[in-house]
């Protein structure tokens, strides 16, 4: 019997710079947690994507590391594009998010050229964007808060195909410039909040568990947790100053 | 010529005694340790007050720098010179900045004669031009605040242009056992320190490693040993880049948890009274550069089996009337080392957790996810989160698997709430970040109902 919620973590053993880890192990808990029974599958260099995955995370790595796996990630176009259109979510984090754009500009001046399954495009510009991030996000027809930390030397700009997934009140979000942080484009997501992403913000991590598991929830909503603790954390970090 | 020479020498007792003035305050006013502000201020006064008592120095300086292990591995290198005959100027407390080494000097013994420095990452670049060592020890590259050093890369990049600039008669110690690091300063032909790990290597793929890739080509790399995180000795299957054997090398014999190890390093056996594979490293990295001073290795071992961690690596003090220990835990390798090495002591009884995210510390904690906090859950003894993100410790803990204790960010109540779930006989450790430590110390040493024993040393 396959497992109810099937993820997958593309180069854990390399896109693996800010805690990356954190956003499996939200998902897997939080799906655990009510009941659903949880399958997680490591995806390297080499390896096919399972057939049956749920959700897909791609997680942040420095420059170096994404120059390496530039040629294995873009033989994957056609398997990210295929599994999305079966509903599977696919969520790119920090460098992991401008991998799935078009193209990307390295700190160097390499252009690093990009899956394209995500209608954005990163160039360099000065210096990096570091800091934390207070952000509104709008998923599924629901609005909430995220929290977070950025740190990119990439400016990420949308294309017509691409929604942001946040507005930036504090911080600067994909460009630093039009406020926006993050896209969406069908069953596309990707953040600069990186790392723990998930775990700072159970909505995010809940919103996106109900799209990977909406064939076994049948049109019902996840059952609620106790998620006392996260909203502790997530309240502190609103209301820190810097 | 010789007016100009007076004038520098009123210009440096000015400087020096004004500073010794802030030092003083500082420490009574408890603004800090006293170990930065005097060297900011005889810099402002005489900037060439570094460079000139460097050069003064016979024996000449030692640097540590790295990641992780420098103030450790600086403290063995001194205790080492001291056994040996050479008084030593060292800015031990771990003030690794250009102003905490001018205090170093201010502090400085009369009858010093070496100098032994850590070193920050950032700064040795621009240290080397001003202290000219003899010896570069440079330990390991491991993710650390990444907000402020961006990148291991650009870290090990750093290292090497500071190896680089050294003078050419100068040497370096490396860590044979980090590829990245090796690589990086490979034409500087560093002497190399590694050690040989007790039974079977720990497994791969852990959060808290870096990329597993050859540094030369970016293929997979093939373990034979394997250590901590991602050091080890390795071979690419690609291009046939290895990690070079080892000059000084450390094999483990056995070990007991934080409180010793056994390692045995060419025919010296020696029990180090600080526990943990990370100490192996230090120890190691400690005797080659004491090597190249000219010290032998049984020596070395001989007074490395006397050795005394400072400064919150690894320290006890007395809370209540009970034993409390304290241990810097400042990234995921340090801290996943430092679970490993509890998670194997039975004695452990409950255990604080205190993060903050000062500059210090890095802004972004983003690490604790890295870190094996699955292994503390595991251990199934009490946990209180503390420090300035005792909250973001608490949602940690629960996704390993653990139900925390109520979050207690400041530190003596964090230590209270461990205390009274810490079962009768066992004791209680605190691992903190670099604030969250100094928070500690500070906090016990105020409060009237503790006693500090005998082996903390002084926060100067």
């Amino acid at each position: 019997m396959s497992a109810d919620l099937h993820l997958v973590h593309l180069y854990p053993d390399l896109l693996r710079t800010y805690g990356d880890r954190g956003n499996i192990v939200a998902l897997q808990k939080r799906a655990e947690w009510r009941g659903f029974a949880v399958e997680i599958t490591s995806v390297s260099r080499g390896d096919a994507v399972p057939t049956d995955a749920s959700l897909i995370l791609i997680g942040g790595g420095s420059d170096r590391v994404q120059e390496i796996i530039g040629p294995d990630i873009l033989a994957r176009g056609p398997e990210l594009a295929n599994a999305a259109s079966h509903g599977v979510v696919v969520l790119g984090v920090c460098g992991g998010y401008q991998l799935l754009g078009h193209e990307y500009v390295a700190a160097d001046g390499t252009a690093i050229q990009g899956l394209g399954l995500l209608d954005v495009t990163t160039g360099t510009g000065r210096g990096r964007i570091i800091g934390r991030v207070n952000a509104r996000a709008q998923i599924d027809g629901r609005t909430f808060d995220l929290v977070g930390f950025e740190n990119h030397g990439g400016r990420t700009r949308l294309g017509s195909g691409a929604t942001t997934l946040a507005v930036v009140p504090k911080g600067q979000g994909n460009n630093g410039v039009d406020r926006t942080e993050g896209a969406v484009q069908g069953s596309f997501f990707g953040t600069y909040l990186h790392g723990p992403v998930l775990p700072a913000n159970p909505e995010l991590a809940d919103a996106l568990l109900e799209r990977a598991l909406a064939k076994r929830l049948d049109g019902e909503p996840l059952k609620p947790l106790d998620d006392s603790l996260e909203e502790a954390a997530h309240r502190e970090s609103r209301h820190r100053r810097r | 010529m010789r007016f100009g020479k007076l004038r520098r020498g009123l210009r440096e007792s000015a400087a020096v005694r004004l500073a010794r003035i802030v030092g003083g305050l500082s420490r009574r006013l408890r603004l800090g340790g006293g170990s930065s502000a005097p060297g900011l201020v005889v810099g402002r006064v005489d900037p060439g007050f570094v460079e000139r008592r460097a050069a003064a120095l016979p024996d000449g300086i030692i640097v540590v720098s790295g990641t992780n292990g420098k103030t450790t591995t600086t403290s063995m290198i001194r205790a080492i010179l001291r056994d040996a005959g050479i008084e030593t100027v060292s800015n031990e407390s771990g003030a690794n900045l250009l102003r905490g080494i001018a205090t170093a000097f201010l502090d400085a013994p009369a009858t010093a004669t070496a100098g032994v420095f850590e070193i920050d990452e950032a700064w040795l670049v621009r240290m080397v031009p001003l202290l000219k060592p003899n010896v570069m020890v440079l330990t390991n590259v491991f993710r650390d605040q990444l907000d402020r050093f961006g990148e291991a890369e650009s870290v090990a990049a750093l290292l090497a242009r500071a190896a680089a600039a050294l003078p050419v008669t100068s040497s370096v110690v490396a860590n044979a056992d980090d590829p990245l690091l090796w690589y990086a300063v490979r034409d500087r032909d560093p002497v190399g320190f590694g050690v040989r790990p007790l039974g079977d290597i720990e497994g791969s793929h852990r959060g808290d490693a870096e990329p597993e890739t050859c540094p030369k080509c970016g293929a997979q790399l093939s373990y034979t040993v394997r250590t901590i995180a991602h050091l080890g000795q390795v071979v690419c299957e690609a291009c046939g880049w290895m990690s070079a054997a080892p000059e000084v090398n450390a094999r483990i014999l056995s070990a007991e948890g934080l409180d010793t190890v056994t390692l045995q390093v060419d025919e010296a056996t020696l029990v180090l009274p600080v526990g943990g594979i990370h100490n192996a490293y230090n120890a190691a990295a400690a005797i080659a550069a004491t090597g190249i001073a000219g010290v032998p290795v049984l020596r070395a071992a001989t007074s490395l089996e006397h050795f005394r961690p400072r400064f919150g690596r690894s320290e006890e003090f007395m809370v209540d009337g009970r034993p409390v220990r304290l241990v810097l835990c400042k990234n995921p390798a340090g801290a996943s080392v430092v679970i490993r090495e509890m998670a194997a002591d039975p004695r452990v009884g409950a255990v604080v957790v205190s993060v903050s995210d000062q500059i210090a510390d890095g802004r972004d904690i983003s690490w604790i996810w890295d870190a094996d906090h699955e292994r503390l859950a595991a251990m199934g003894v009490p946990i209180v989160p503390s420090g300035r993100r005792a909250a973001d410790v608490a949602v940690r803990l629960k996704y390993a698997g653990a139900t925390p204790a109520p979050a207690e960010p400041d530190p003596i109540d964090a230590i209270r709430s461990a205390l009274a779930r810490c079962p009768a006989g066992k004791a209680t450790v605190v691992l903190a970040t670099y604030t969250a430590m100094l928070d500690v110390r500070r906090a016990v040493s105020r409060s009237r109902s503790q006693r500090l024993v005998d082996s903390m040393p002084s926060p100067s």
